[in-house]
């Protein structure tokens, strides 16, 4: 197995504040790597880190063996690293279509085909496609703003698939989706991971989602990993039920 | 969209197109005069739109881009002796080259911020045509600016130069068109919308900020080498902060980011004080009244009025549909 993404001691503070402080992990082709911890425990900063949202205050982050650490989210994005927010971020006036289309448009061609070729960069046919996988055929001509809280999560997931990513960082998936739509999600990732071989980091606070798709959970608290295991041992780990579990 | 819709809209597109085409043919010299000005405004109006309606970069300086454009037209054309379509390529490639760097704030700075950068650059444009007399020919102004004789056509009497101003209309259309309909223009409102999520999915927001503002002034400096030979005279004054001004406010009115609204936006605005004319001294009071009227009632513009009135029959009709859908499945053995 080779490592996709490897994470060596990444340090990020805002002011005092350690909000990371020196958190390292690889993650391997084909892994779901779940990462929970309390709130306010470094996941999304360490996520911005890792994505070029946030240059890090120290530390190393690479894709594919390759440092990646001082390029732009958007290169970072071509190189096969895609995301999801934790808050609803997708385009509300596009329809759902377009905004898959767009997901993906800059990894077709370079600028001057896309400015004088085909207006759906070629993907109309693998938006409909991941429109009939996530099951929003009814939507597809429908603006995005118009769609449920939950059916723009499953877009939003939808769209950091359209570039065919190598690798997916999953910013809260399941938050304040509903649960018949929340096995759905977890079933469609679970067939990309299968089908695709993409690998997944998620952050996620849903225990049943973290703990039946994941492979491998990461716990953080205060900044720094607290446990590293499979779903059941870290489930028995007496520090992480202290910390964030739970009795 | 319906087919009888899409028919509906052809239909429509050629009478416009028609009647822009065959009304004015007997127009007065002062009619075809405003039409003009109403074709080249558009013009300009549609290159602001793009940056700001479609990008969401606000600009206070298209008014200093199309003063470039006609600067550049009227001393290439009489001081050179140059035919119009080289100045036009001169004013392209200064608006597009000056643009792109006024685009640079824009990466750092957002809406008043950046409103105020590109305010300092409209002064300083008014500044440079009166000032550098030397080119300009400074409050003295340009005169005697020639008309272009299109593919053989001398374009001198109003007729033909209006005719010669709709056609340049309509191949900026169609190139605007093509272009919103491009992945360039869905990454350009990916900007508008959400820049952070756009980076994130791969678009280079810096190099699409960089040409929204770009191709926007571009548009502005090909409204101005039209605008030059129609007036035939210019000087520094209509260049000032209020044209830039006026073209914002012609993009808003009209509706920000809806393909025609600087049609609509220019109409109102350059059509609208001939109309109140019979109201003398009030008309800049009821333009004003009836803009901020507007403005409260549809901040996206009448375009905006226009679009919400369909969406809301489209999101009707949607809903009886599934109603319909629900009961059969209710109904059904």
């Amino acid at each position: 197995m080779t490592a996709v993404l490897e994470v060596s001691n990444i340090k990020k503070s805002f002011g005092g504040i350690k909000a990371v402080d020196g958190v390292s992990f690889d993650v391997q082709e084909g892994e779901i790597l779940g990462l929970i911890g309390p709130n306010g425990c470094g996941k999304s900063t360490l996520f911005n880190c890792i994505l070029g949202q946030l240059a890090p205050t120290d530390g190393e982050v690479k894709v594919d063996g390759r440092v990646v650490t001082a390029l732009r989210p958007s290169e970072l994005n071509r190189l096969g690293v895609s995301r999801t927010f934790q808050l609803l971020q997708v385009f509300p006036k596009l329809s759902v279509r377009e905004n898959l289309i767009l997901a993906g448009q800059e990894h077709q061609g370079n600028m001057m085909s896309r400015l004088l070729g085909p207006s759906d960069a070629g993907l109309s046919a693998a938006a409909d496609q991941m429109i009939g996988f996530f099951k929003l055929d009814h939507l597809a001509t429908e603006a995005a703003g118009g769609l449920s809280y939950g059916q723009q999560k499953l877009l939003d997931a939808a769209m950091a698939f359209m570039g065919g990513p190598r690798l997916v960082l999953l910013d809260e998936p399941a938050g304040g989706v509903n649960l018949t739509m929340l096995g759905d999600l977890k079933e469609r990732l679970a067939a990309i991971n299968r089908e695709k071989r993409a690998t997944f980091v998620v952050i996620e606070h849903n225990m049943e989602f973290v703990m039946s798709l994941c492979t491998r959970v990461m716990v953080m608290a205060e900044g720094r990993v607290l446990a590293m295991g499979t779903p059941s041992e870290v489930r028995a780990d007496p520090a992480v039920i202290e910390a964030y579990l739970g009795h | 969209m319906t087919a009888t819709g899409k028919y509906l809209r052809i239909a429509f597109a050629i009478v416009v197109i028609a009647a822009l085409i065959i009304v004015p043919m007997n127009f007065n010299r002062y009619g075809l005069y405003i039409l003009s000005q109403w074709a080249v405004m558009t013009i300009a109006a549609m290159g602001l739109n793009l940056t700001l309606g479609y990008a969401g970069q606000v600009s206070l300086a298209q008014g200093a881009f199309v003063g470039i454009g006609a600067y550049a037209a009227a001393i290439m054309t009489t001081q050179g002796g140059m035919p119009l379509i080289a100045a036009l390529g001169v004013a392209i490639v200064l608006c597009f080259a000056i643009g792109w760097i006024l685009g640079y704030p824009a990466l750092r700075v957002q809406h008043h911020y950046l409103a105020f950068v590109t305010l300092a650059f409209s002064t300083l444009a008014f500044l440079v045509f009166r000032n550098e007399d030397w080119l300009t020919k400074g409050i003295y102004g340009i005169s005697n600016i020639p008309r272009p004789n299109v593919l053989g056509f001398a374009t001198n009497r109003p007729l033909p130069f209006y005719y010669f101003c709709l056609g340049s209309l309509g191949i900026v259309s169609l190139a605007m068109w093509w272009l919103i309909r491009s992945p360039w223009g869905r990454a350009f409102v990916a900007l508008r919308e959400n820049p952070v999520r756009a980076l994130s999915l791969g678009i280079d927001t810096r190099r699409y900020t960089l040409m929204a503002f770009a191709m926007g002034s571009a548009l502005g400096g090909v409204a101005g080498t039209l605008y030059a030979p129609l007036t035939q005279y210019i000087d520094p004054v209509p260049f000032n902060l209020s044209l830039s001004l006026d073209l914002l406010m012609m993009v808003i009115v009209g509706g920000s980011g809806f393909f025609f609204g600087p049609f609509l936006g220019a109409a109102i605005a350059v059509l609208l004080p001939e109309w109140l004319r019979f109201t003398q001294g009030y008309y800049l009071m009821i333009y004003a009244v009836a803009v901020i009227m507007l403005l409260i009632y549809s901040p996206t513009g009448i375009l905006g009025i226009l679009d919400r009135y369909l969406t809301e029959r489209r999101t009707k009709a949607a809903s009886a549909l599934r109603a319909v859908a629900k009961s059969r499945l209710e109904t059904a053995p």
